[in-house]
């Protein structure tokens, strides 16, 4: 089971944080000052092929990542190096983190941890070699009985001597049996267990108290809400009942307990939208996507996400930077695959859908 | 005589009728088969109109369908592992269909679905509907793709239908034609000539009867006027009378 090493409000964090934690921080900080301006930005959207991108990159943090790969390079290839990038400076700061900041940057890995997961799950259930899934992993998500995955072969095997013997197994546990990663469908697998997860993180922040409660509750309360949303929505025209629909919303948020209970028996993107647009964040959103047609749903999650993680850099003696500064370059990493793909597929005239960091 | 160009036969009036009828044969063939020419290429040249926009279609289509991916990867992540991985059985096939056009068997495509596609709920906590997008750019992409294949594997066999039918077509016209023709014109000839030879002999033995006819009268002409220069009382022809007794052989007792 995870240990949680503070089962109070810790008096005093103020005093003892940086003793603890304050040179990782002040690594973060730089790590962040690092990340890509606006005129980065503007300077990768004006180049016309990908090299005019990889000069560009060169003369940012991002330095000379792309200086060994061979011939003409793929918008695969620059998203492979960025998120490798990314992994480096996250387990740099995990291997030198102590408790309870270490507990903190595993549980931030558990998210990726349940997408490999849910990869080894599917190609078990369809007799795939499982060796060959581990290249397709996410790299952060990573965990030590990875290397037992030969040994099994079927979704029993999988259950009863790698999912045990992750640190998962409790979400795991708590939520299926055998039978379940069998019959049920593979997304609603994904996202109990990603429900399970939220639930426990939400509370792990809540124990540490501070500055770290403050605002990562703040952004776990959004990502749960933008969940539910999105379920929803998404489930329309499926086959995935209103009840099982109801059991994949996170017990945390603004949107629980009443909006969650009426979203579950919503029926149409309408009713959803007059069903959130009373909370008053969210309102926001919903108007933004309906006054302008190019902006989806998501791109409007999106740019709330990074406005929350934005502040979360915005105070001291907390943890929420870590998790903040892991989102937000995730983010970099992702415009920047944009703004590749739009320049290799030539429709320059969608180049700006990225969403700004700072 | 065009003796390169025809074929050997004996030139009777038979063979002349043979001749006439494997000419006419040969005359119906060929227009019969002019006909499925260019009814063959029409067809080739609609065809070819209609696989130059069905191109250009596929290519924005194909563009469009890459487009829509990048965006689902942008908003859901990468799924691809994930998808591939929950694939069992290909659920959109095609059938083939022959069609007959001119006697020639066109293979034409159709998309059938079988089965269900097995990742439905993909991207359900996000990036839902970019991937739900993207699915129905691809299976647009895929229509387009089968239609274009249809129409290609159309055109590649006229083509080679089309080539097989000219080549029978200027056969017949350049080469069997004029062959029969000339077949007919050396056997036409031959009896014309067979016909004037026996003419001429007629004609000669004709002068021959005429000449002999003439000398014969001139003979007789000629004594008649002898018999009047003596004109004394001459013995008369002994003529042959039945009532004078002669010497004759018994006819029916020969001695």
């Amino acid at each position: 089971m995870v240990v949680h090493l503070f089962g109070t409000k810790t008096p005093g964090n103020l005093f003892t944080f940086n003793c603890n934690d304050g040179y990782l921080e002040a690594i973060v900080r730089g790590f962040r000052s690092g990340i890509l301006s606006a005129s980065d930005y503007n300077n990768l959207v004006q180049c016309d092929n990908l090299e005019d991108m990889k000069l560009h990159l060169s003369q940012t943090d991002y330095g000379d990542f792309l200086a060994n790969e061979a011939g003409p390079i793929h918008t695969t290839t620059i998203q492979e190096r960025c998120t490798d990038k990314l992994v480096n400076e996250f387990n740099n700061i995990r291997n030198q983190a102590v408790e309870p900041l270490s507990t903190f940057l595993d549980y931030i890995t558990y998210g990726y941890m349940i997408d490999n997961i849910i990869l080894l799950i599917t190609g078990t259930l369809h007799e795939r070699d499982t060796v060959e899934l581990l290249e397709k992993c996410h790299p952060l998500g990573t965990f030590k009985s990875m290397a037992s995955l030969s040994v099994a072969n079927n979704v029993s095997d999988l259950y009863n001597n790698v999912l045990i013997d992750t640190p998962l197994a409790p979400y795991i546990q708590g939520a299926l049996s055998e039978e379940d990663l069998d019959e049920m469908n593979i997304e609603i697998i994904r996202n109990t267990l990603y429900k399970a997860y939220l639930e426990d993180f939400y509370r792990y922040c809540q124990a540490l108290g501070g500055e770290t409660e403050t605002y990562m509750c703040e952004i776990l309360a959004f990502e749960a809400d933008r969940r539910a949303i999105n379920i929803t929505i998404n489930s329309f025209g499926t086959d995935l009942s209103k009840d099982d629909r109801e059991k994949l919303y996170p017990a945390l948020g603004h949107l629980y307990p009443a909006g969650s209970a009426r979203l579950a028996k919503a029926d149409d993107v309408d009713q959803v939208t007059r069903i959130v647009s009373e909370y008053g964040q969210y309102r926001g959103i919903f108007n933004e996507v309906a006054a302008n047609q190019e902006k989806s749903l998501e791109d409007a999650f999106y740019e709330h996400e990074v406005k929350l993680n934005r502040t979360g850099f915005d105070t001291q003696f907390g943890y929420a930077l870590f998790y903040s500064y892991t989102k937000l370059r995730e983010q970099e990493v992702r415009n920047i695959v944009w703004i590749a793909e739009c320049i290799s597929q030539g429709m320059k005239s969608k180049v700006n859908h990225y969403i700004p960091i700072f | 005589m065009s003796g390169k160009n025809r074929i050997n036969i004996f030139p009777t009036r038979m063979a002349l009728t043979m001749m006439k009828s494997k000419l006419k044969g040969a005359v119906t063939g060929h227009s019969l088969l002019k006909k499925k020419s260019d009814a063959l290429t029409m067809r080739f040249r609609s065809i070819l109109s209609k696989i130059i926009e069905n191109k250009q279609l596929m290519g924005t289509t194909l563009r469009e369908a890459s487009f829509s991916l990048a965006a689902a990867k942008y908003a859901a992540g990468d799924i691809a592992p994930t998808v591939l991985e929950n694939v069992s059985t290909a659920s959109i096939r095609t059938k083939m269909v022959s069609e007959n056009v001119a006697g020639v068997l066109l293979p034409t495509f159709t998309k059938s679905n079988e089965g269900t596609t097995a990742a439905e709920l993909t991207g359900l906590s996000r990036g839902g509907q970019q991937i739900t997008k993207c699915k129905n750019e691809y299976q647009r992409a895929l229509e387009a793709l089968i239609e274009l294949a249809s129409l290609q594997t159309a055109f590649v066999t006229l083509d080679e239908v089309i080539r097989v039918t000219n080549r029978r077509v200027n056969a017949i016209e350049y080469v069997v034609k004029p062959r029969l023709e000339n077949t007919i014109t050396y056997v036409i000839s031959e009896l014309d000539e067979g016909e004037r030879e026996e003419f001429y002999r007629l004609k000669k033995v004709q002068g021959k009867k005429k000449k002999d006819i003439a000398r014969k009268e001139a003979d007789q002409a000629a004594k008649k006027a002898l018999k009047q220069v003596s004109n004394a009382p001459s013995v008369p022809e002994k003529v042959a009378n039945l009532l004078e007794e002669e010497d004759e052989d018994d006819l029916l007792f020969k001695k």
